[in-house]
């Protein structure tokens, strides 16, 4: 079992990279997008938040799969030439910016009102009172269930097989092809992708350690 | 005092503030003088936390006007309508508009130092070496001298209290607005932080408290506000507002006050 294996994995290498690669991408996405769309969420007006509240819901309630393909069938309806790459990046990215935008929310909401009164009263703008005085109160709160979705992401990319992206996934049922071993080499994409998740889950604990400053 | 009495730097005119259908400003009139201290006392409902707030536009005012040195808080009135000010400009108008709350409401992942620091390094734009120096200067002024790298959750409530005081006048406010600093201080803790205010009043800043503390408010006020239902009932110096036995509701509330202190 060991040697197939170890055969196998030279096969396996492109297709992490696609994997770290897409999962990298759509992480960064879901930051940018999911922390603006929480502030919109906590601070927006009715006006703002109600079509966030309604975007974060209902993507939050479809099966990623069903996102992946209903993107992929649809985006060529529109007459935009997307990849399989890009389409299937767009899918995984608005289904974790929904779950960035919750996790954000939270965080942002467990902010005391009092703070933002204080940052408002020696005459910060918005914009500085959530750079400099609700962010990194925030940050504690944000992280452990931030680096969740990045686990979660880097197993949706799983999916991305099925839309023919080559990634570790579908290399892995490629060498399987070849080999019909599909024990062991199930089990090496097993350990593959336990190894870079449970480095991120390591890596939350070590951040987690050190934002403990404040009071609890 | 001659050329400030004819435009006061706080000018408050037929204030209306609802929240939902509680009307609690039920038109307010208030002048504040440069230099003056003036106190607002009253039963907890009466709009004087309300009142207060509204000045620095952290609560948004319905009707009349509020002026700080001669700029309307709140609004705009161009073009004769009143438009909501932009987030920048209300920004510019409360860096002028000192603040201390009744929980502090410091920054607690900044020292002490660096939650005076924040202001004068955003707002006033000093450079990092300036704004440490006058940081640490309004600490020492405060008493806190040895405190300026403690965490707020390193210190007494006293202790926050005066940083936060620290924190609105290092900004060279015009106006400090007091929301009841020192209610949530155990009793031990109040003198230290009135002794900052009353030093305060003595360099002439011009203050607006609201307080429980009616033995302060008496001996540190120009003039005493005595609010009741949404509307200034009683107004005037701390002597003849103390002494106005002649007003049921303002007697009822000052024996009310006495009862509890014995």
């Amino acid at each position: 079992m060991i040697d197939v294996m170890l055969k196998g994995l030279p096969f396996l290498w492109q297709g992490l990279l696609v994997t770290l690669q897409a999962s990298a991408i759509v992480v960064v996405l879901a930051l940018v997008a999911g922390v603006i769309l929480g502030v919109g969420l906590s601070y927006g007006s009715h006006w703002i938040a109600w079509p966030i509240r309604l975007f974060s819901d209902f993507v939050r309630g479809l099966p990623l799969l069903v996102l992946i393909f209903s993107i992929f069938y649809m985006l060529p309806l529109t007459g935009w030439k997307v990849s399989n790459f890009w389409s299937a990046i767009a899918a995984l990215a608005l289904f974790e910016t929904a779950h960035v935008s919750e996790v954000a929310r939270g965080a942002l909401q467990s902010i005391h009102p009092g703070q933002n009164e204080a940052g408002k009263a020696i005459g910060l703008t918005f914009g500085q009172r959530m750079l400099y005085v609700v962010f990194p109160q925030a940050l504690r709160r944000f992280l452990p269930p931030w680096i969740n979705t990045v686990v979660d992401t880097v197993k949706g990319s799983s999916l991305l097989a099925l839309v023919g992206i080559v990634d570790l996934m579908l290399s892995i049922q490629q060498v399987i092809g070849r080999t019909f071993k599909p024990m062991p080499l199930y089990v090496l994409g097993a350990l593959m992708y336990f190894a870079i998740n449970y480095t991120l889950s390591q890596i939350s604990r070590r951040l987690e350690a050190r934002f403990a400053y404040v009071r609890e | 005092m001659s050329g400030n009495d004819a435009v006061p730097l706080v000018r408050v005119r037929g204030l209306t503030k609802s929240f939902g259908s509680n009307q609690v400003l039920k038109g307010i009139d208030l002048d504040v003088v440069k230099g003056q201290v003036v106190s607002v006392i009253g039963a907890s409902g009466s709009g004087k936390t309300t009142l207060l707030r509204c000045v620095n536009l952290l609560e948004t005012y319905d009707g009349g006007s509020i002026q700080v040195d001669g700029v309307e808080v709140g609004y705009d009135d161009a073009n004769g309508r009143r438009r909501p000010r932009g987030e920048r400009e209300l920004a510019h108008i409360r860096a002028d508009i000192g603040m201390v709350f009744q929980l502090f409401n410091l920054f607690p992942h900044l020292t002490a130092r660096d939650n005076v620091v924040l202001g004068l390094r955003k707002v006033r734009r000093m450079d990092r070496a300036a704004a440490r120096e006058l940081a640490e200067q309004w600490l020492v002024r405060v008493g806190l001298g040895d405190k300026l790298d403690s965490l707020p959750i390193e210190l007494s409530g006293g202790q926050q209290q005066r940083v936060g005081i620290a924190r609105a006048v290092a900004m060279n406010p015009k106006v400090l607005l007091l929301d009841e600093i020192t209610s949530a201080l155990d009793p031990e803790l109040v003198g230290e932080v009135l002794t900052v205010v009353r030093e305060l009043a003595d360099d002439g800043m011009t203050m607006i408290l609201v307080t429980h503390e009616m033995s302060f408010a008496r001996d540190v006020s120009s003039r005493v506000v005595f609010m009741d239902a949404g509307r200034v009932a009683v107004e005037g110096p701390p002597r003849e507002v103390f002494g106005a036995q002649t007003h049921e509701r303002l007697r009822t509330f000052l024996a009310r006050i006495e009862l509890k202190r014995l």
